[in-house]
């Protein structure tokens, strides 16, 4: 097979007249090897097994616990998708403001979320939404950290209310 | 709260977006357009009636998006309808250079004033996009193109 890409190590020798290509799989991956991502993964590898896995989920699920809490106080939010033992993910759309304006509202007190369709188009179609909000909690998230989401979607209701 | 935001959100883009002026179908149009963006699904649908001096009679849109699009959409059938084709373009030049923090020249004091609401996208460049759609989707109709897409 030819290479599909030239670049660094995937030669084997040129001349004026002919070139040879090295071996696979060095033909096939021509230029500087992610040198830098690899030990960036062997590093984030370390810390997560690191981690006690029932702890991570248990502080994770404390989490979307607490927030499903207190937005279900928001009568202006709907929640979609609530089904147990879903991962620490809450998706929601509010009435009268978009999600990417809400995103950008959102973003500005330092809460970051995904706003869109998720790559998801005809789940968007089943509930009958254009795009939802979606946070999602992790092990390194806190409650105060809800808190602070809460107050940012006060805040927004506020502005575009 | 963050000046850029209060500068996004301002009441006349929120007013545009909560009222959209020209909001619906139009029997009779000579050009039609259908503007998509799928990076957030937004759409719009811009008809126009354009006359035999080159003059948009009309204009009407329709679409779901954010407020951004949706007040972008509202101002600019608001400030082209009765206008040349010339014209319109030349006013779509100068929004496309507004919103994306660039120099904006040959517009006249009023035209630059009232487009002037949205100059604070050019803070967000993710929303960018979202202003310009229902321009693009104008510019196609009137180029006699079936869509637009913006990402």
């Amino acid at each position: 097979m030819r290479p599909f890409n030239g670049g660094g190590e995937m030669i084997r020798e040129v001349t004026r007249d002919i070139v040879t290509y090295a071996d696979p799989p060095a033909r096939f991956e021509a230029g500087t090897p992610p040198i830098i991502e690899s030990i960036g993964l062997a590093a984030a590898i370390d810390y997560l097994s690191a981690l006690d896995r029932d702890a991570v989920k248990a502080h994770e699920h404390d989490l979307l616990t607490y927030a499903r809490e207190r937005v279900r106080q928001l009568n202006w939010l709907r929640v979609i998708g609530d089904a147990p033992g879903k991962a620490s993910i809450l998706s929601f759309e509010a009435d009268g403001m978009h999600a990417h304006d809400l995103a950008t509202i959102l973003d500005r007190e330092g809460v970051a979320v995904r706003a869109g369709h998720h790559c998801a188009q005809p789940l968007m179609e089943r509930f009958g939404v254009t795009s939802t909000t979606r946070a999602s909690f992790a092990l390194y998230n806190t409650r105060t950290e809800v808190d602070v989401f809460i107050e940012a979607l006060a805040k927004a209701r506020k502005i575009l209310g | 709260m963050d000046d850029s935001l209060r500068e996004l959100y301002q009441d006349v883009i929120l007013d545009h977006s909560k009222h959209p002026r020209h909001f619906g179908k139009l029997e009779g149009a000579t050009a039609t357009a259908q503007g998509h963006n799928p990076l957030c699904g937004d759409r719009v649908t811009i008809q126009l009636i354009v006359d035999k001096d080159d003059r948009i009679a009309d204009i009407k849109f329709e679409g779901k998006g954010c407020a951004i699009s949706q007040a972008s959409a509202s101002l600019m059938t608001d400030m082209v309808v009765g206008r040349t084709v010339a014209e319109a373009e030349k006013l779509m030049g100068g929004f496309l250079n507004l919103v994306k923090g660039e120099e904006v020249e040959g517009l006249d004091e009023d035209d630059r004033e009232r487009l002037d609401v949205m100059a604070g996208v050019s803070a967000f460049p993710m929303r960018v996009k979202c202003a310009t759609l229902a321009w693009h989707t104008m510019k196609s109709a009137l180029e006699g193109g079936p869509a637009a897409i913006t990402e």
